[in-house]
């Protein structure tokens, strides 16, 4: 071997994602496309395998795709995360079947380590056909700034369709990022790329203990307009809630209407699920409760707290909505957080309005905790729009220039007569009211009495 | 280059806050949205200046309506 490596070969790029000096390779660093080695990321272990761009465009042969069983193996003996950097043009043609064969064993492998072992992709080249499949079977997949991921490259689209597309278009950082889900984290450079997946590493698979004593609580009220009608940015409140600069956020442009990702409160890892009114006004829609559904199961399958921040006005209404399938994707969300185990603590920020309200870790599902601020509003509706069908027939007989006053008098009589935040909490739908300079610890708190589990299910890639 | 910024959703035009021929940072308000009975801001996403205000406030757009026109750097 030479000196210079080079710096597509898995050895260099294996070498730059562990801890310095820390790697031991476990296959054979020969010609079959695939190098396996086990190692330390920020301290923590982890099995990560490379493909070989080098060797025949990273292409999967038999023996290539054995060494990624091999790695999973050990993943699964060791108990620990494994990570796949991918650069590959998928089978490797010459093999025939023998290589689709092979592939096929790696998905097997994937699916069987799913929600046992925390499973990260990094795609740092051209990931196509079944190294495409391969990294979306994983719980996170991250892109590099030169990744592409494609099921048929440019040629085989131009051949079959006669579209004129680029490896950009078709699978870059823009498409993936924003419009299809399949990548979780897009990056700038190979080496972020490679940290990202490092930072994660250490979020799963050192979990940490909770110091209660390290918690010090701040103003998390400060992050809301004054005005309650004014939609904003939900991003600073949810860095506020974690400790500071430990916020990863996943999925950051797709289905921005609600923000997840981990962090860590008391030095302990939890899972952060917030609406963001900045975005379509928070509302649910299909998107983002498929993005959150599975970002609630795949924490629950690794024993990740979640924290729900609710501010949601309800669920987008609209044609395309209906058509796009919100009622089967806003399933998927009640039947995550239903089917979750783990401590899930909600907090009502300012708003929980109807079937959305439901579906943000309500009480009804399950949640170990439901607190609430003390100007927030749980309810059907808004009370506007409630005494607007309530009183229908009445208000229709008002002249329209004094219809808004009316409106709004019957609207400040409902809130009473419904009872606001202190009938909620009556009702056990609430479980306290707490104030937004004590949440952190509140919220604490419960993650620290409640027993930490995990969910016995795999992390389907909904 | 030009660039169009777009309604994500159904809404009304609450009150436009910049002019065209504007110069804008990254997260500067451009507009302010109504919809299901809040005030959405639009956010400039990047440094620019504002070629073309396309809406007046009261108008109703729909997903996809072009809002304004960007000019990039």
């Amino acid at each position: 071997m030479s000196d210079e490596l080079d710096p597509r070969s898995p050895r260099a790029r294996l070498s730059h994602f562990f801890d310095d000096g820390t790697f031991t390779t476990i296959t054979p660093e020969d010609d079959r496309g695939v190098l396996v080695a086990v190692g330390l990321a920020h301290g923590t272990p982890v099995v990560a395998f490379a493909t070989d761009p080098t060797v025949q465009g990273g292409a999967m042969g038999n023996e290539g795709c054995r060494a990624i069983v091999t790695a999973y193996d050990r993943a699964f003996a060791d108990s620990c995360a494994v990570v796949g950097l991918w650069h590959s043009g998928g089978a490797r043609l010459r093999e025939g079947v023998a290589s689709l064969d092979g592939v096929g064993r790696v998905f097997a492998a994937m699916t069987r380590a799913s929600g046992k072992v925390p499973q990260i992709s990094v795609v740092l080249g051209p990931a196509a056909g079944g190294a495409a499949y391969g990294p979306a079977l994983t719980d996170i997949v991250i892109l590099g700034p030169a990744g592409r991921i494609f099921v048929t490259g440019p040629e085989v689209v131009r051949s079959v369709t006669g579209e004129n597309v680029d490896m950009d278009t078709l699978g870059g950082p823009e498409p993936h990022g924003r419009r299809s889900g399949v990548v979780h984290i897009t990056t700038e450079s190979e080496q972020e790329a490679l940290d990202q997946a490092r930072g994660l590493v250490s979020l799963l698979g050192s979990q940490g203990s909770m110091d209660m004593a390290a918690i010090d609580d701040v103003d998390l009220g400060a992050f809301l307009p004054e005005s309650s009608r004014r939609a904003y940015d939900v991003h600073p409140l949810v860095e506020g809630f974690v400790d500071a600069g430990s916020f990863m956020e996943l999925h950051a442009r797709w289905a921005p209407n609600i923000v997840v990702g981990l962090g860590r409160l008391g030095g302990r890892t939890v899972g952060i699920v917030a609406n963001n009114p900045l975005r379509l006004g928070g509302c649910l829609d299909s998107a983002s409760a498929e993005k959150a559904a599975r970002f609630v199961r795949m924490c629950d399958a690794f024993s990740v707290p979640l924290v729900v921040l609710v501010d949601v006005p309800g669920y987008l209404p609209g044609l395309g909505q209906e058509w796009e399938g919100v009622v089967r994707r806003g399933a998927k969300l009640l039947h995550a957080f239903a089917e979750c185990v783990v401590p899930r603590v909600t907090v009502v920020t300012r708003k929980a309005y109807g079937g959305a309200y439901v579906a943000m870790n309500s009480a009804s599902l399950g949640a170990t905790r439901v607190y609430a601020w003390p100007t927030s509003e749980v309810a059907v509706m808004g009370s506007v729009a409630a005494v607007r069908i309530l009183h229908r027939r009445r208000l229709a007989e008002i002249p329209e220039e004094s219809r808004e006053q009316v409106e709004l008098e019957l609207a400040a009589e409902h809130e009473v007569i419904s009872g606001g935040i202190a009938r909620a909490v009556e009702m056990g739908v609430v479980d306290q009211v707490v104030d937004p300079t004590r949440t952190r610890t509140a919220v604490a708190e419960v993650i620290w009495n409640t027993p930490g589990v995990r969910g016995q299910h795999g992390n389907i890639p909904l | 280059m030009d660039y169009s910024i777009r309604a994500e959703m159904v809404a009304s035009v609450h009150s436009v806050v910049v002019d065209a021929g504007a110069a804008v940072m990254v997260g500067d308000t451009l507009m302010i949205l109504e919809s299901m009975k809040m005030e959405i801001p639009v956010l400039s996403e990047f440094a620019g200046t504002v070629r073309e205000i396309s809406v007046v406030p009261g108008d109703v757009v729909q997903e996809g309506d072009i809002l304004a026109i960007l000019v990039r750097g």
